[in-house]
């Protein structure tokens, strides 16, 4: 099987709420996506999504996945879909890094091979069954009240894990806001307080040393270093997200004993191929895992989930699920969905989801035949 | 003062003689991205950056989107806030930073034009305006690799780059380090670089059957840890390039003991101000340093030379001429190459004119 064309779509999808990122960093109402469809000499053709969160929050942005294609795209014409890690290989030789154009290539050749073998990317990928997992809220920083009003209505829709965003330059407030929040956890939900690189490890050590929680902390620092400095000196484990970037990060990370879990993002890493080994290595060391994509439509979210649904109950957390803040659904009602805060993937063969030509529109671009 | 205007050109630099890297990475005609910064002042500011294909994670189409991604933040902004500008940046669009870096040299250009200085006086001030030269010698066959680096002995120069593992043979690697020590002589600093391309297997075993000579390694490896490994295996002092691109992975470098040399390019960091930061930490560590960019012409050429001639000679291994292994140049008036050593152009800025003529129609004018 040979890929023959790869068809491009730019589409703007609008947040149902304008986000804003810790730190001051901006505020943005929409998400860029890119989708694509590969298509091969034997008639399957596949679909992926490649959606950075914005471009203040990692080093990936919208333009830059089409810009990326451009170079990436005519190097995996005539290759075997079906082998993963020469498609990746060639594309990382076509170009170092920039693994957030990757993973919509990485994606739609998995949901080729899925179909050519009439399994769905849970079996590919290891599972036995089509596991419903736990999807997490989003809490959105603010007053103890505020944020406690947010779970409670939370878990009223059925969310039994929670995400809760704290982390400023008030460090008696994020005191509070833990204490508050993890001391009114109802039975049978947990947290974890994502601080998205807001504190320096001075004010880490500070404000969960002075907490008696021991939730999960995520991010507590902008680098791996400095993540491994906190991680060494408070009661808490340590989730890490945005500073790690390929393999090499998280075996640098359990060298350093810097964390307990890391969150598993497709697009951060390159791909569901990347992922999956991150995954399992995660397996072997004993972490716990959020499995969920960077951004998109409920297209990558439902590659996310399918790698969330065959790892082992015991090194999975939770997912979340972007397509959830969209006022837009570019894939209406497929794939994994929130239902009463439960995702399960589907079973048809390969992804599941597939791309609709007349939403999607005009193609902006088009490699190969 | 305020930005107005900025206009990308993509220039295709072909080089004199096609440059052979390990791995199958090649350098003959690529993609130099140019950027013109216009302001309302009238000055304009030239920046450039030049990615080698496949060689590092950095791409001549990447650039375009993400200055446009950035131009928000650019247009109306004063470009004299150098520094201060780069941390909007920052935190508008994380990473990227080899599209940083050409902004970077365009605002250094300007702030320098401004001021009627040249951008070494920004940096520290003049510590030399003549400065060493390497020559970097394409991975051939070896008797030709010795040949031409007794050309560019006999035309002065006294550092060489021998470019090692093109076609995979261990054989031939070790050849190519023994005829061109022998055609140097005694004397001259003569380094071994694989770009990321060999395994350590590999690389210690070459090393290794050159034990009794005189040379230092460049980046064997993909990552500092194998480097450090191939280093303490061989003795051989080593230079690191793919892997130095922050103060983190220097001070991870250092503490390797493998940041005996260390190349600084410019879109590796992020420009001028970002390899200012790493060049003062590498005096800190001691490292020798290679002060350059990747590849490119006239204008980033002679921006890395400012930061070379500002920088402590005991610490300065050497620049690059750049310029001179590419056409087209973009100023016929620059310096070129005189007994293996460069000295910097005249002016205010970078001191580099650019011939519009040879920069084509640009491919888009933000404004």
């Amino acid at each position: 099987m040979k890929i023959t064309r790869i068809t491009v779509w730019q589409r703007t999808m609008p947040l149902t709420e304008p986000y804003w990122l810790s730190g001051g960093r901006l505020k943005f109402e929409e998400l860029d996506s890119t989708f694509i469809r590969i298509d091969t000499d034997e008639g399957i053709s596949g679909w992926g999504e490649a959606c950075p969160w914005g471009h203040t929050y990692l080093p990936a942005h919208g333009p830059g996945v089409r810009a990326g294609l451009e170079t990436i795209a005519p190097s995996v014409i005539g290759l075997d879909p079906r082998g993963f890690e020469s498609v990746n290989a060639v594309m990382d030789m076509t170009l170092p890094g920039h693994p957030y154009v990757k993973s919509a290539i990485d994606m739609a050749c998995w949901d080729i091979a899925g179909k050519a073998a009439g399994m769905p990317l849970w079996m590919m990928m290891g599972g036995q069954d089509a596991t419903p997992v736990h999807v997490n809220s989003s809490i959105s920083t603010g007053t103890p009240d505020e944020m406690l009003a947010l779970i409670r209505k939370a878990s009223a829709e059925g969310y039994r894990v929670h995400s809760a965003k704290i982390g400023g330059a008030d460090t008696k407030a994020d005191i509070e806001r833990i204490e508050a929040i993890s001391s009114a956890l109802p039975d049978g939900e947990s947290v974890t307080f994502d601080v998205n690189r807001a504190w320096t490890p001075g004010v880490a050590v500070s404000v969960l040393n002075s907490v008696s929680a021991r939730d999960w902390v995520e991010q507590p620092c902008e680098t791996l270093d400095q993540c491994a400095h906190v991680a060494a000196r408070v009661q808490n484990p340590i989730m890490l997200d945005e500073c790690m970037h390929n393999f090499d990060d998280h075996l640098s990370a359990w060298q350093m004993k810097a964390c307990e879990g890391v969150k598993v993002k497709p697009n951060r890493v390159g791909g569901l191929t990347r992922a999956k080994q991150i995954r399992d290595f995660g397996v072997s060391v004993g972490w716990q895992m959020h499995i969920e994509d960077l951004g998109g439509s409920a297209l990558a979210d439902t590659a996310a989930i399918h790698l969330a649904a065959s790892t082992p109950d015991a090194n999975r957390l939770a997912s979340w699920l972007c397509h959830y803040h969209l006022a837009d659904d570019p894939v209406p009602g497929q794939g994994a969905r929130n239902i009463n805060g439960l995702a399960t993937p589907p079973s048809t063969p390969g992804l599941g989801v597939q791309g609709d030509e007349n939403i999607l529109g005009e193609a902006v671009a088009i490699y190969g035949g | 003062m305020k930005i107005t205007a900025i206009s990308i050109y993509d220039v295709p630099l072909t080089s004199h003689v096609t440059y052979n890297m390990a791995d199958g990475k090649t350098c003959d005609t690529v993609s130099s991205i140019v950027l013109k910064i216009e302001t309302d002042k009238g000055l304009v500011g030239w920046g450039e950056v030049c990615p080698i294909p496949h060689y590092l994670p950095a791409y001549a189409y990447g650039v375009r989107p993400a200055v446009e991604e950035m131009s928000p933040i650019l247009l109306g902004a004063n470009p004299l806030e150098t520094e201060a500008l780069m941390l909007k940046l920052d935190a508008h669009l994380q990473g990227h930073v080899y599209a940083k870096s050409a902004i970077s040299i365009a605002l250094y250009d300007l702030l320098g034009k401004a001021s009627g200085l040249p951008v070494y006086q920004l940096l520290g001030g003049l510590v030399q305006s003549s400065m060493p030269l390497y020559h970097s010698i394409t991975c051939v066959d070896p008797e030709d690799m010795a040949e031409m680096a007794k050309e560019a002995y006999a035309k002065g120069m006294r550092q060489f780059q021998v470019k090692l593992g093109a076609d995979s043979n261990n054989e031939a690697d070790i050849a190519r380090l023994r005829l061109v020590r022998e055609a140097v002589g005694a004397g001259p600093l003569v380094y071994g670089d694989w770009n990321c391309g060999a395994t350590s297997l590999n690389a210690i075993r070459v090393g290794r059957a050159v034990k009794d000579l005189d040379l230092m390694l460049e980046q064997p490896c993909a990552t500092l840890e194998e480097c450090a490994a191939v280093k303490n295996a061989t003795g051989h002092p080593m230079k690191i390039d793919e892997n130095a691109h922050d103060t983190a992975s220097l001070l991870k470098a250092y503490e390797l003991g493998v940041l005996d040399a260390v190349a600084l390019k410019l879109s590796k960091f992020g420009g001028i101000g970002a390899c200012r930061r790493a060049r003062d930490v590498c005096l800190h560590l001691g490292a020798m340093m290679c002060i350059e960019d990747t590849w490119g012409s006239d204008i980033t050429t002679f921006a890395a030379i400012h930061l070379g001639a500002s920088t402590k000679t005991s610490n300065l291994l050497n620049v690059c001429d750049l310029a001179g292994y590419v056409s087209p140049r973009y100023d016929e008036a620059a310096p070129t190459r005189a007994d293996g050593r460069i000295t910097l152009p005249n002016g205010a800025g970078i001191g580099v004119t650019p011939n519009e003529n040879t920069l084509g129609q640009p491919l888009t004018i933000i404004n």
